[in-house]
């Protein structure tokens, strides 16, 4: 009787639990019920918001890019090609675009979905731009205004011409005017309080809606029967949520998943040797380094603020051993903030220092930093910014966030700086807020040196303005403050000629380069695996192209 | 008159705990570096924005001031809104809690059966080979980290058994078609056994132990031994004279671990990416969303006062030696 009694309760319970968690928050993972023509996408990133207005993480603007129709879209071979719009033109000063679209498109709602639409999505993300649309206004930087002279023509208009007029328009999503125009009272700020999530399905016009979403659990993508472009080989696409990369890959093996998106390193051996997985490896625009405070101001430890110091460092720091023990081989040698992904706008001349402790130690030497009992110690120093002499002792932050181990990492830079008689200490720097906090704190003045990594867009413009004054508390990380370079940077955005462009980009790496307010370590590559029977799969396309979900198709 | 005094005195502590616990849960956050807005970081999120944001969250403020501001709301059952997407608090934790109750539910289940079976078998056979190999699983299991095991399980067990390691639901269901409720039900249970199976592992360690080490008292006294010299067949002996009072310390310890289980909820959770608890508020942290963090610390360690209490109550109910 007893037992029957607390089996009412737990079933009580389960179905209690089950109403509650359709579809919110019913997590990840499966019991492999083998739908076919489902795609089940494993992750361990997630989408933190439908509103691309308040989005921070990478994998909510591979979902926008799904959803959304943009002008441009990378391609295979990371080229720009029209994505809603079939060809455009320009007039000679570079001030006014004529975008040309798909005639006939439809929302998923079946409303048509007309030029007038991007310009209404334009006109209000300038319109808000100081405020509540700022976070995709950076994409519309110099634009005066969008109008819609028909249904199928955009016409932008430019306050002065800019060189990166299509990358930037890559980063511009088209919204449904009939259902986001409801949402921009309050001066704007209803937009960021707006839930896409709570009005499901959303209404898209790319190439999928969403029709289930949970922040840390699974999400459904369905094919768009209105999209303008090749539809969807599945039947829909299901992103699937993990917390650890353990459970994904054993879920990979079980078949329960088709894809994953990011293969640990050190698992890749194993799922190499299964069969029926296929592992595919490719570059990404992620670069790790080792972050200087270079705000000029900062009041201890100032020595750090010499190149020429960081430049000993980076002679000391042994990138193969990086390359060797933390990514299993699965990167290679990188000095530049901008990824090699950026093609013409990598400045070649720009080459990581080889491995060379005794060089470092030279030039340490040279510049008076005496040894003692294996610790080098800078002298005392006077004026506005004294310092009493103090031992080459420092604290690096180490992110918990970092998506290769930040451990292993900051220990191979321990040894190897130890070498040159520079002592590291680990500081566990938490999630990126909080190691952004640390590294912010007190204006820049609080801390010496972090362990970090950029991953940056294909246009090298959001790379190189992070480096400026203006990034200050938003991106910049570095307290990097120079007004020559940020008027370089304000220069390069509106050069139209390529070229002219592309030499005064060089330019900029050159200087980041010889002031070195980072240590580059290594590029790395993207490892992903899938169950052999999809093919189709662009592993080099995420959050660029809408074929990377389209693409994929079941053979089996 | 003695009765009343203890319960008077217990409930005066708990009440007591519970605006401690209140109060750390306010000062905890504000004690890290940086608040919920000094650490956002995106393309918009310039010093001006920030400050714009912390006046419009009231951050600004004092700190005794946002004190009391919170115990306000708490007092009208207002445990605030979430900083990130701005929905009250409990409609946030809501469903983790309802996710997780039923894997814990099942978890102590698991772990009490198991544990009283090994101890009272320990208990019955003591000094043979059976005891010792009950004595040593017990105590290695109990030693175990909870994620060890679950990822042992995830290696050795789910593939083999063709159990899901992850979420709450196949996510494949009802893309294409409805489920039935059968079919819900059903995936729902598969879903729960594994991180249901690791905590009750976890757990049954110690739960075995203690059974062991009660029911041995309770095998000395001279009533087991009359039961004995009456004939009484042995299952009789260990049911109706041996464990009915050997049960009083697991009672009281199944209370008492009840935070111990929900910190094993955390990290099983984390292990099969299962949308519980644990994982809201681990989410909460990440994200820094003071409120939903504060709150879910809250609703914890009120249930754990609260199974404290109960303990309280069971051993004033079960052993009136307490109040003598």
């Amino acid at each position: 009787m007893k037992l029957r009694w607390i089996g009412l309760g737990l079933t009580a319970l389960l179905v209690a639990g089950g109403c509650a968690s359709t579809p919110q928050d019913s997590g990840g993972g499966g019991g492999g019920a083998g739908s076919s023509g489902i795609l089940k996408l494993g992750t361990v990133d997630y989408i933190d918001t439908l509103n691309p207005f308040i989005a921070i993480e990478s994998q909510a603007y591979n979902a926008y890019i799904m959803q959304y129709p943009q002008l441009v879209q990378y391609g295979p071979g990371l080229e720009l090609e029209g994505d809603w719009a079939k060809s455009w033109e320009n007039t000679p000063d570079g001030l006014k675009w004529t975008f040309h679209l798909e005639p006939g498109a439809k929302w998923s709602d079946g409303e048509p979905m007309t030029a007038a639409d991007a310009a209404w999505t334009g006109n209000t993300i300038i319109k808000y731009g100081a405020g509540p649309t700022s976070a995709l206004a950076v994409a519309l930087n110099q634009i005066k205004e969008f109008t819609a002279p028909d249904d199928d023509t955009l016409v932008i208009e430019y306050k002065k011409p800019i060189g990166n007029v299509l990358a930037q328009m890559e980063q511009f999503y088209i919204f449904p005017q009939h259902v986001w125009s409801k949402h921009t009272g309050n001066k704007g700020k209803d937009i960021k309080t707006f839930q896409p999530e709570k009005e499901l399905p959303t209404v898209a016009g790319g190439a999928y809606f969403i029709d289930q979403y949970e922040k840390k659990g699974t999400t459904v993508f369905k094919p768009n029967r209105n999209f303008y472009g090749p539809e969807s080989n599945a039947e829909a696409v299901a992103l699937i949520y993990y917390t650890n990369s353990t459970s994904m890959i054993a879920d990979l093996r079980a078949g329960t998943l088709d894809w994953i998106e990011s293969v640990p390193t050190n698992a890749v051996d194993a799922l190499e040797s299964e069969p029926g997985i296929t592992v595919e490896s490719t570059g990404s625009s992620q670069v790790d380094n080792i972050t200087f405070n270079a705000n000029p101001v900062k009041p201890e430890n100032r020595e750090l603020l010499d190149p020429k110091v960081r430049e000993a460092l980076e002679y000391a720091t042994n990138r193969q051993e990086i390359i060797d023990v933390v990514h299993n081989g699965y990167a290679k040698p990188w000095a530049n903030l901008i990824s090699s992904q950026s093609g013409d706008f990598v400045n070649p001349e720009i080459k990581p220092l080889p491995y060379d402790p005794d060089k470092a130690n030279q030039i340490l030497d040279s510049l008076g930093y005496e040894m003692r009992d294996g610790v080098r110690w800078a002298p005392s120093t006077s004026g506005e910014f004294a310092q009493p002499a103090h031992p080459m002792s420092y604290e690096m932050i180490v992110p918990g966030s970092l998506n290769y181990n930040g451990d292993r990492y900051f220990e191979i830079i321990k040894d190897n700086w130890a070498q040159v008689g520079v002592e590291l200490q680990n500081k566990p720097g938490g999630d990126s807020a909080q190691a952004y906090a640390l590294e912010t704190a007190g204006d820049y003045t609080k801390f010496d040196l972090a362990a970090w990594d950029w991953v940056g867009y294909i246009d090298p413009d959001f790379m190189l303005s992070v480096m400026t004054k203006g990034q200050w508390f938003s991106w910049n990380d570095t307290g990097y403050n120079d007004p020559s370079y940020d008027r370089m940077y304000e220069k390069q955005a509106t050069l139209v000629n390529p070229k002219e462009r592309r030499d005064l980009v060089w330019e900029m790496q050159a200087k980041l380069a010889r002031e070195r307010p980072y240590i580059h370590t290594v590029q790395e590559e993207i490892i992903m695996a899938y169950r052999d029977e999809w093919s189709g799969i662009y592993p080099d396309l995420g959050a660029y192209c809408k074929c990377y979900y389209t693409s994929p198709q079941k053979t089996q | 008159m003695r009765g009343a005094d203890y319960l008077i005195k217990r409930t005066g502590a708990a009440l007591l705990t519970v605006f401690v616990a209140i109060t750390l849960n306010f000062i905890l956050f504000r004690a890290v570096p940086g608040n919920a807005i000094t650490a956002l970081r995106c393309l918009h999120c310039t010093k001006q924005f920030k400050a714009a944001l912390e006046k419009e969250l009231g951050l600004d403020k004092p700190m005794l001031q946002q004190y009391t501001i919170y115990l306000g709301n708490l007092a009208q059952g207002d445990l605030g809104t979430s900083l990130v997407d701005r929905r009250p608090v409990w409609q946030n934790l809501k469903t983790p809690i309802l996710n997780t109750l039923p894997m814990l539910a099942v978890a102590t289940i698991v772990s009490v059966v198991i544990g009283v079976a090994a101890g009272v078998m320990s208990a019955w056979r003591r000094g043979t080979r059976v005891d010792r190999i009950n004595t040593w699983t017990a105590l290695s299991f109990y030693a175990m980290p909870t994620q060890w095991i679950g990822l042992m399980i995830v290696f050795y067990v789910a593939l083999r058994f063709g159990f899901p390691v992850a979420g709450i639901r196949d996510p494949a269901l009802g893309i294409l078609e409805e489920p039935s409720t059968w079919t819900v039900i059903n995936d729902r249970i598969r879903h729960l056994i594994l991180p249901a199976l690791t905590l009750g592992i976890g757990l049954y360690g110690e739960y075995a132990l203690i059974v062991r080490s009660s029911m041995l008292e309770t095998l000395g006294e001279d009533y087991v031994l009359t039961a004995r010299a009456k004939g009484l067949k042995n299952l009789r002996i260990v049911y109706r004279h041996g464990l009915r009072n050997a049960m009083l310390p697991l009672v009281t310890l199944i209370a008492l671990s009840f935070g111990y289980i929900l910190a094993g909820a955390i990290v099983i959770e984390e292990v099969f990416s299962y949308p519980g608890i644990g994982l809201a508020t681990i989410d909460a942290i990440d994200r820094r969303d003071y409120p939903v963090l504060q709150g879910a610390f809250l609703l914890l360690t009120l249930t754990v006062i609260f199974f404290n209490f109960v303990a309280d109550l069971l051993y004033f109910k079960l052993d009136p030696r307490v109040t003598a």
